[in-house]
């Protein structure tokens, strides 16, 4: 469901459960948080992050938490996604990450790995999952870093989604154009084209400048002390009923 | 009770009002003393998942209560006491563990301004006015500038502490002061009450926890900070120049 392929210079990692709308599963997001890993031994000069289908990311896929009461696979969720954001940001060449149509919750949480994001004015992005009992804060100590402590601070707490226009507006995503999957790749074959060492060392620098190890443990900490209590469990059981119903 | 700040509390949503309307709702001590009140009432806020900060009447809050910074009339104490406690009620809005959204119906200035920042989420209007006219009064706006650069940035932070004056509500929404535009003050009802009840549908645990985790990324919670720049901002509002213009301005 992770797909990896190499296009000249750039690494391109693909979301590949169209069907689904490339709904995250914790082997997936393994998967993924591997490939990101694997660019620090990599010649590539731009890494290209999309998804398959429709859209980038729905999230997770909740169906991987039915039943399992211990709160043990969110967990995995939670510590995956960390996992494939902090590799992402820590790859030694830029990476683009294309958001069209939608990157909702864990889908949009991915952003905060990325270098430059690219998503169509229409697109629908955002983390409505408090209503579900789940913090998303695992993601705030990136998303702060591109969108600011003001917003960072209203979309992690608000679960309404907003669309590309607006989080370009907001600084969530860098460029807005209505083919985003031709322009992000567009931006990837630029950034490869350009001299790697000024490009590789301009990114460890800004990783230095803006630091995000420690406090991207903070998120994960608070992301996961949720998973175990009765909140999130009652919250959930409502959500699957609701499913069920419809 | 006094009644310069009024609290209603109905399950998952509470809201404070500042009551003062007559003064456009400025902070004088006494309307303070009572919003610190309203919120040692409140307490944890039991079931409380949302707190909705609004101002009566067409103000939201026009800032610091002009007569009571003005040393001749209020003696030397009063200044650095106001600023004291306006620093200490914003600091206890971000400590609260509900979710707090400033609906600014109208004029915020100065502190009040600093007040809508201070909440989690501000939405508005596009004709509201907002904006801080601290140093065109000769006035420091310490207590409001450290809110003000963790919701807008260092950058642009800078340029509108420095460059003082007002600015409508569209123009706050496109530096990010407010996070929600309504077209007009008759549409801000809805477009408050859309995002109450998003916010009102998330988990308790899960938003407090969200909170108080922005709020450590951010630094918020610097008490010291909040101190300092009530000091700060009270010794430069002492001085002759802020105090001639101060009453330049009273007349």
């Amino acid at each position: 469901m992770i797909r990896v392929e190499d296009e000249g210079p750039v690494r391109i990692i693909t979301l590949d459960r169209a069907e689904k709308r490339n709904a995250l599963t914790p082997p997936m997001l393994s998967r993924l948080a591997d490939a990101a890993e694997d660019l620090g031994s990599t010649d590539s000069r731009a890494v290209l992050v999309r998804g398959e289908g429709k859209v980038f990311c729905a999230g997770f896929d909740l169906d991987e938490c039915r039943g399992d009461t211990s709160g043990e696979v969110m967990r995995a969720f939670m510590n995956e996604l960390s996992r494939a954001i902090a590799a992402m940001r820590s790859a030694p060449m830029p990476v683009v990450l294309c958001a069209h149509g939608a990157a909702v919750a864990g889908g949009c949480a991915l952003l905060g790995g990325a270098d430059v994001v690219v998503a169509d004015p229409a697109a629908k992005l955002g983390y409505p999952v408090v209503r579900l009992g789940i913090s998303p804060a695992v993601s705030a100590p990136f998303l702060r870093l591109g969108a600011g402590d003001g917003s960072c601070r209203v979309r992690m707490l608000d679960p309404g989604l907003i669309d590309g226009a607006r989080a370009a507006e907001i600084g969530l995503v860098h460029e807005l154009a209505e083919d985003a999957s031709s322009r992000a790749r567009e931006i990837a074959a630029s950034l490869a084209a350009k001299p790697r060492d000024a490009v590789r060392a301009t990114k460890r620098l800004l990783n230095e400048i803006s630091p995000t190890i420690t406090s991207a443990q903070l998120g994960l900490t608070t992301s996961l002390s949720l998973t175990s209590g009765d909140e999130a469990h009652e919250l959930l059981e409502r959500f699957w009923q609701r499913k069920a119903a419809t | 009770m006094s009644d310069l700040a009024t609290l209603e509390h109905d399950g998952a949503v509470a809201r404070l009002t500042l009551n003062r309307p007559d003064a456009r709702n400025a902070f004088s001590i006494e309307m303070l003393h009572d919003l610190h009140a309203r919120l040692d009432e409140f307490g944890d806020g039991g079931d409380a998942k949302v707190v909705v900060i609004t101002g009566a009447g067409k103000s939201f809050a026009a800032g610091m209560d002009l007569k009571q910074v003005v040393v001749d009339e209020s003696g030397p104490e009063l200044p650095g006491q106001l600023l004291a406690s306006l620093g200490r009620f914003n600091l206890r809005l971000r400590r609260l563990p509900q979710v707090t959204v400033a609906r600014v119906n109208g004029a915020a200035i100065g502190g009040g301004c600093g007040l809508a920042c201070a909440c989690d989420i501000a939405v508005s209007h596009a004709d509201a006015k907002l904006g801080y006219p601290e140093v065109d009064l000769g006035i420091c706006p310490a207590v409001v500038a450290p809110i003000l650069v963790r919701k807008i940035g260092a950058g642009p932070a800078r340029k509108v502490l420095l460059m003082g004056g007002i600015m409508s509500g569209e123009e706050a929404y496109r530096i990010g002061i407010v996070d929600e535009l309504a077209p007009n003050a008759g549409e801000l009802d809805a477009l408050t009450e859309d995002l109450v009840g998003r916010l009102a549908a998330g988990g308790p645990r899960a938003l407090a926890a969200t909170k108080a985790l922005v709020n450590e990324l951010d630094g918020s919670l610097d008490e010291a900070l909040v101190e300092k720049a009530a000091a700060l901002s009270a010794s430069v509002l002492v001085l002759d120049e802020a105090q001639a213009a101060l009453k330049a301005r009273l007349k």
